[in-house]
């Protein structure tokens, strides 16, 4: 994470003691080696190629690809004056909001606050049904939404109706297919979580008369903030990062209706083969998702002040 | 942190050019890797160099070939040759090419020259024409591969639902009017068929930019993409807007297919496997191979196509001579630049493009053949009366401006259908908003001609 912080250790007061400690250091770093060598060349390396060929125009063929030429910014003001990129930033956004957020968020909390106090076989057979749909792999998940929204699919066959609804609502279609997807994540968390809460608490609030919803809202969600701020963290990450379940189901389309920034990128750099401009726009959302932990982080720093 | 994480591997997966594969091994026998690109319904390619494979290691000791097959569409096969061309260690020695793609990759050199190795193989110069010779030569005039198809665009028509709808069977229509006017005509008398379809969308890639927008530039007084004697790319004007007016008209007027269909990646194996065997499509503007599904060895074995099936020249936008437009393309076997034993890789090319091997290409795809031996023989024509048509069609035909940049042109053509035919922009939008995308994708505004 690279999330600079204010560190808020006191002052140092005595001085280090330099001999021990550099032993300790080298004793610490040598086992280690191996792994950070491994880490620089696999991890850092890449990123920081990547990094440069954002400002290149780097294609994969044609002459672009042999005398490739640092073209300093333009990347980047092409990107911000692109009106393709803009509609896929906002249907990211659209994306994030809609599937994680409110979606796998809300309805993951709400079916560990539903299964609080069942019987093991309601819970289990739950727990397997959305665990189901998440350790699916994206492409059978996107198959099978694919199958059903389709126009001979089996919504339209049991509503009776014919609608392409991959075609005149791209956005819902993938979003409640993600939602479908990830809400087992956010419903372990939770139950997790949840199970941390103490019942003597709640049975207190009860007690003093505060009904199911007052409990809720000032008893659980408080003592569970901590998992909320963790699980939207992830959940954020992963969905703004997310790529094969939308090329599967739509491919971004019609048009670019459902292109978000991931599925603009790889058309730009594989399709198109525009390579340097690919890896700006992926530059471009790596600082967008260091700025959603930025955010989420200082909001856990708040709620703990 | 996933990001970093997505963004290196894209990267890995650039650098190391997803696997590389060590194409030598330390015995001393040499390996030849070949890619080409095979479909459930497109098996065609891979039988061939199947038996080439055999033929050539029956004659080639120490010499192995290693057959690489992409599976998808044309649009994933040209990333992954190009993903893998990104590295000599990756790169496959041999390879089947898009003739559109050839010169970018000769700017890129990616490609080796063949012309050496050429003026050795007999076959060069008593049986290709010079016409098909020109098909992968790079801009220094030397060729870069050896053709194993060529093809020529036209309509197709259902004669059954032509005559449900009241038309005229055979079918020569004069000007694009007479087109539109058939497939209102059937929209209006045939209810729940498909008047016209053609490709119009970006999942098409290529095939929208040929067999949908060229088929109707090349068509109207003077439409190009590039003008020759100027040395440059014609930006939008009135002959584009005109095609992609057209575009406009089938999709507004719903007399193409569905939107659904339009997107699918699937759309032609809708057309020539369900939509015109069972009657539920009137016209499709498509190219030669059409038939090839419909042959007793094809994906959908219909004997009474060619009782049941039209076929007919595009005409021009008002019939200005010659009356009727084609485009042509295709595809050739090329060799890697980086190919490490170059005189074997070239022998498997005239294995593969020899007189036998090319039948079978081209008996199984419905491509028309590169070779004069093939065409002559009566195996090729036998079972499909629609060959001399589509042969005839070359003293009509265009070919693309095969520059380095035409891929991004083509790219810019297909956002522009795309837009016309969801509808997000008009005509005039789309064509403005090529005009202004163009500078960009062939190299600046002094490669552009303003029109």
């Amino acid at each position: 994470m690279t999330v600079a912080t204010a560190p808020q250790s006191p002052p140092v007061t005595s001085p280090p003691q330099r001999g021990p400690a550099r032993r300790g250091v080298l004793r610490w770093l040598l086992p280690l080696g191996p792994a950070l060598l491994i880490l620089a060349v696999f991890l850092a390396g890449p990123i920081l190629w990547s990094v440069y060929i954002a400002f290149t125009n780097e294609t994969l063929t044609g002459s672009a690809s042999v005398n490739s030429q640092f073209v300093g910014v333009a990347n980047f003001v092409k990107l911000f004056g692109d009106p393709t990129f803009l509609n896929s930033f906002f249907l990211t956004f659209v994306f994030v909001i809609g599937s994680a957020v409110i979606g796998q968020n809300t309805l993951g909390l709400i079916i560990a606050l539903l299964q609080r106090g069942r019987g093991r076989v309601t819970r289990s057979v739950v727990n397997g049904v959305v665990i189901a749909a998440w350790v699916v792999p994206e492409v059978v998940a996107a198959a099978c939404w694919f199958s059903f929204l389709a126009e001979e699919g089996t919504l339209n066959t049991v509503l009776g109706i014919q609608q392409e609804w991959l075609y005149t609502a791209p956005m819902v279609a993938v979003i409640l297919a993600n939602i479908w997807r990830g809400t087992a994540f956010s419903m372990l968390v939770y139950s997790a979580a949840l199970s941390e809460v103490p019942a003597d608490l709640v049975e207190a609030a009860a007690v003093d008369g505060a009904g199911p919803g007052r409990r809720l809202l000032h008893i659980t969600l408080p003592l569970i903030r901590r998992s909320i701020m963790a699980n939207l963290m992830l959940i954020t990450l992963q969905t703004l990062a997310s790529f094969g379940l939308i090329y599967a189901l739509t491919g971004g389309g019609p048009g670019t209706a459902s292109q978000t920034t991931p599925l603009y990128m790889y058309e730009q750099a594989f399709r198109y083969f525009e390579i340097g401009y690919g890896s700006a726009i992926a530059l471009v959302m790596l600082v967008i998702g260091a700025l959603f932990s930025l955010i989420y982080l200082r909001l856990i720093k708040v709620e703990d002040a | 942190m996933k990001r970093p994480l997505a963004g290196s591997l894209l990267l890995l997966a650039v650098v190391a050019g997803c696997g590389a594969d060590p194409a030598q091994d330390t015995s001393g026998s040499k390996e030849l890797e070949v890619l080409y690109r095979v479909e459930p319904t497109w098996p065609h390619l891979e039988k061939m160099l199947t038996g080439a494979k055999k033929q050539y290691e029956a004659t080639h000791p120490g010499v192995t070939v290693k057959l690489t097959a992409v599976q998808g569409t044309n649009e994933a096969y040209y990333t992954k040759l190009a993903l893998l061309n990104r590295s000599p260690d990756s790169a496959p020695d041999v390879y089947y090419h898009d003739t559109f793609q050839v010169n970018a990759d000769v700017a890129a050199g990616k490609l080796a020259p063949l012309d050496d190795y050429l003026a050795k193989w007999p076959d060069w110069s008593s049986q290709f024409p010079d016409s098909v010779k020109q098909a992968a030569m790079g801009g220094d005039g030397k060729v870069y591969g050896v053709p194993i198809s060529t093809d020529t665009r036209g309509l197709w028509y259902q004669k059954d639902v032509f005559t449900k709808a009241g038309l005229p069977v055979p079918w020569e229509p004069k000007t694009w009017n007479d087109v539109l006017t058939a497939a209102r005509t059937i929209k209006q008398k045939v209810p729940g068929v498909v008047p016209f379809a053609m490709y119009s969308t970006k999942i098409h890639g290529e095939a929208s930019t040929m067999q949908g927008f060229e088929m109707l530039l090349y068509g109207t007084p003077g439409g190009t993409l590039y003008d020759e004697t100027q040395k440059k790319w014609v930006a939008g004007g009135k002959n584009f807007t005109d095609a992609l007016t057209f575009v406009n008209t089938i999709y507004r007027e719903e007399l193409g297919p569905k939107q659904a269909d339009a997107h699918n990646a699937k759309l032609g194996d809708k057309i020539t496997l369900e939509w015109f065997p069972t009657a539920k499509l009137g016209i499709s503007l498509d190219g030669a191979w059409a038939s090839s599904a419909w042959k007793a060895t094809g994906t959908k074995p219909w004997p009474e196509w060619t009782e049941k099936m039209g076929w007919t020249p595009m005409p021009t936008q008002n019939g200005e001579p010659p009356g009727a437009v084609s485009m042509s393309g295709g595809w050739v076997i090329a060799m890697s630049a980086y190919a490490k034993n170059k005189q074997e890789a070239f022998d498997f090319i005239t294995v593969a493009t020899s007189k036998e091997n090319s039948t079978v290409y081209s008996v199984g795809t419905g491509d028309l053949t590169a070779r004069k031996d093939v065409a002559a023989d009566p195996k090729y024509s036998e079972g499909n009366p629609s060959i001399k048509f589509w042969t005839d069609l070359a003293s009509v035909t265009h070919y693309r401006p095969a520059f380095e940049e035409y891929p991004k042109v083509s790219t810019e053509i297909q956002k522009a259908m795309e837009a016309v035919t969801t509808g997000a922009q008009t005509p005039e939008e789309a064509a403005a908003a090529y005009v202004k995308g163009l500078p960009a994708a062939v190299g600046g505004p002094d490669k552009v001609l303003a029109r």
